[in-house]
């Protein structure tokens, strides 16, 4: 194993209107998983498309598991799950997923036992039911999802790619997934996956790379992402809802920079200087019942819309990416 | 090498295990089974069952013609049984009106296919009349016709004093030409066999490429639209998608003309077998078409290139549009190209020699389907075959090429349709993305 699983270097992609990625520069140790964030339309699928070599970068080098990824060779050993996710409707499952597997180099006897087992554990085959014999067209949606799920995973990739891989998911299957991606941390495979949504990314990942706007805002792991950011963040939680009175105190831009309101509980970040101390009295003195009040580190959420503010996406980026 | 193997696989193996491919195969046996089998076995059953056992001959000539004429209309003269033949009524020329009257009931009960009436103005001028059920059937009265032709011809020989056997003798015998094709190289061969059989040829050309070349153009849109294109492509270039594709579908076609080719030599070869166990016998061979085998050669080499040229612009449509209705809208051109191919084939056929079929097996787009015919209707000099060959070989390699760069960028291409500047951009993009 190296010790790098992906390293991508300057790279761009411009497309006749728009500039889809720039500059692009970051590196995810092996083993690691790694988060791609950033809002619809920041560039992450045309990242994970060049990553897969399906799309080829205007400038830049991008090398996968220690090799240049134009070499065939490498891309066996990836397993990718699109944002855009179907099967062939009319083939028998079994079908597909040795056909899948058969790109990847897994041969028939080999795929079979590997589809049984995937089968079995994510209750797809019973004493009672075998959906590996149904088609395609015969499995709801939420039995379709994991069909892909194992043929992205049927030739034990070494890196997995997933982009937006919650996304239309049911709790479910997103656990499934959760638990999935812990397992293959666990054996050591690296897993890269894109999303928007920071709570599952701040849960899973153990280093990120937020991008915007088709260039890198920052990145590193999760902690030192936190770090950086900085403890001007403070935790606020009242008993009952918030009186006028003080909510005039947070709205004031002397103490409060940026509130994140969640009704009872609220995510404070305050401006350079300002000192936390002042904020708990000037609560107190509103007549808040204070059940929190806790400095904490920033969540990847306020980073991000720190970083990259409320839409981060330019006019005519919308679509993939 | 490997990947291109599994895709083909997929293809060919998908396609042939699905229902429709097992019906259409079927429909090529059956096919040939009725073309060549039914008609003979219709018209044997025909001339037995109702022209002749229930036709009644009422002969007021006093001179036996009608025995003469219902001896003639039997299948098998002297060899037909006795209920084969049909029944003679000798009446006198007054009882003529009577006797017709009485029969006309019988047919009206349909007991009776129809009355034939032979008297003194048969003998002399050789009319007759007849009524029947079966009066409008051209085929069935030039029957009678010639049976009272043979009968009056038979009486006219023995009153020469010409033996009744050597009269018979005489007046079966049969006249067949059989028309020989000549060739440059001097070959002989049916003409008209030759000229179906271009026909045939061409027809299964244009059909099989419609069909098979729609079915690329469904495959790729089924990919693309089911978005199974992005997983595939993170594996294989799209390049080798396309062609294992082409290649896996081309193949299903093959194997389907294969059973096609296999039963209609079948039945060709065991055609007499078939009819002698239906109770068949003696009846005429089917002339055979003469081919050669280098033509044959070049029979194939037409299908394939003509084959992977239309292919490749039907999956480049595939990979421009989003969805079923923009497909055929957008097919639209190139299925133009293939019917303007087939309109013209009826004139080339009677015309092989003609400009128009000279130049419209030069065309690319139209020789794969014309330049066939052609050449099994008509000699057509090997230089002249040759070029053609290269200019479909030229076109399909062009076509291939622009369908790959279409193919390339139009598969991930979601949820609209590519416009013409697109394509164009697409065209002239240096990069392989």
């Amino acid at each position: 194993m190296t010790e790098t699983a992906l390293e991508i270097r300057g790279v761009a992609k411009r497309y006749a209107a728009h500039v889809a990625v720039r500059d692009l520069s970051l590196t995810v140790p092996a083993g690691a998983v790694y988060g791609l964030l950033g809002p619809n339309g920041a560039g992450k699928t045309t990242t994970i498309r060049m990553i897969l070599n399906i799309i080829a970068p205007d400038e830049g080098t991008i090398r996968v598991l220690g090799r240049p990824n134009t070499e065939t060779v490498v891309l066996d050993r990836l397993g990718y799950l699109p944002e855009e996710r179907g099967l062939y409707k009319t083939m028998v499952v079994r079908d597909v997923l040795r056909f899948l597997g058969a790109l990847k180099g897994v041969g028939t006897r080999e795929a079979d036992r590997r589809i049984d087992e995937w089968l079995d554990r994510l209750s797809l085959r019973s004493d009672a039911k075998d959906w590996g014999k149904a088609k395609v067209e015969e499995l709801s949606r939420g039995m379709q999802q994991k069909v892909q799920f194992i043929g992205t995973l049927l030739h034990d990739p070494e890196l997995v790619i997933l982009d937006e891989p919650f996304s239309g998911l049911d709790p479910i299957n997103a656990q499934a997934l959760k638990d999935t991606v812990v397992d293959l941390k666990r054996r050591g495979r690296t897993v890269i996956f894109s999303t928007h949504l920071m709570d599952n990314a701040e849960r899973l990942c153990d280093a990120v790379c937020i991008i915007a706007r088709g260039e890198k805002v920052l990145d590193g792991t999760v902690a030192g992402v936190k770090a950086a950011a900085g403890d001007r963040t403070v935790a606020l939680a009242l008993e009952g809802s918030a009186d006028p009175a003080v909510m005039a105190v947070l709205q004031d831009p002397a103490l409060v920079a940026r509130l994140d309101d969640r009704s009872r509980s609220f995510e404070v970040t305050m401006p350079e200087g300002a000192d936390p101390q002042v904020l708990l009295t000037r609560l107190i003195g509103a007549g808040a019942r204070i059940q929190r009040f806790e400095r904490v580190q920033p969540s990847l959420h306020q980073i991000f819309l720190d970083r990259v503010g409320a839409t981060g996406v330019e006019p005519g980026m919308s679509g993939h990416g | 090498m490997g990947k291109l193997w599994t895709v083909i696989r997929r293809e060919y193996v998908e396609r042939v295990r699905s229902k429709w491919f097992v019906i259409v195969t079927l429909f090529g046996p059956l096919f040939f089974g009725t073309v060549m089998v039914l008609p003979g076995y219709l018209s044997v059953r025909a001339m037995r069952e109702a022209r002749v056992a229930n036709i009644r001959i009422i002969d007021a000539t006093g001179a036996g013609l009608g025995a003469r004429v219902a001896w003639r209309l039997a299948p098998t003269p002297l060899q037909g049984d006795a209920q084969a033949v049909a029944e003679v009524d000798t009446v006198a020329p007054d009882d003529v009106a009577a006797a017709e009257a009485a029969l006309l009931g019988q047919i009206q009960q349909r007991t009776l296919v129809g009355v034939l009436t032979v008297d003194a103005t048969t003998l002399q001028a050789g009319t007759a009349r007849y009524m029947g059920r079966n009066a409008g059937s051209v085929g069935e009265v030039q029957a009678i016709e010639s049976a009272i032709k043979q009968a009056l011809i038979g009486s006219g020989m023995e009153a020469a004093g010409i033996a009744t056997a050597q009269a018979d003798a005489l007046l079966r015998l049969r006249v067949r030409v059989s028309a020989e094709r000549v060739t440059d190289e001097g070959k002989g061969g049916s003409g008209l066999a030759n000229t179906i059989f271009g026909f045939g040829v061409a027809f299964l050309l244009y059909f099989s490429i419609v069909f098979y070349g729609q079915a690329i153009l469904r495959g790729v849109l089924e990919e693309k639209t089911t978005r199974v294109a992005e997983v595939i492509v993170a594996s294989v270039k799209p390049d080798v998608l396309l062609a294992g594709k082409v290649i896996g579908v081309g193949s299903v076609g093959l194997t389907q003309q294969l059973v096609w080719l296999a039963s209609g030599v079948g039945f060709y070869t065991q055609r007499g077998r078939i009819l002698d166990l239906l109770g068949m016998e003696g009846m005429p061979p089917l002339p055979m078409p003469s081919i050669e085998a280098p033509v044959l050669v070049a029979l194939v080499l037409f299908f394939l290139l003509g084959y992977t040229l239309y292919a490749s612009l039907f999956a480049a449509v595939g990979a421009m549009v989003g969805s079923q209705e923009e497909a055929q809208q957008a097919a639209q051109p190139v299925i133009m190209l293939l019917v303007f191919s087939i309109i013209f084939a009826q004139p080339v056929l009677t015309n092989p020699t003609s400009r128009l079929a000279e130049v419209m097996s030069w065309i690319p787009f139209s020789a794969p389907i014309i330049m066939p015919m052609r050449m099994t209707a008509t000699p057509v000099s090997w230089t002249e075959i040759f070029l053609s060959l290269v200019g479909v070989a030229l076109a399909s390699a062009a076509c291939v090429w622009l369908a790959a760069r279409i193919y390339r960028v139009g598969l991930l291409m979601y949820g609209k349709r590519m416009s013409f500047a697109t394509i164009m951009e697409i065209i002239r993009l240096r990069r392989s993305d």
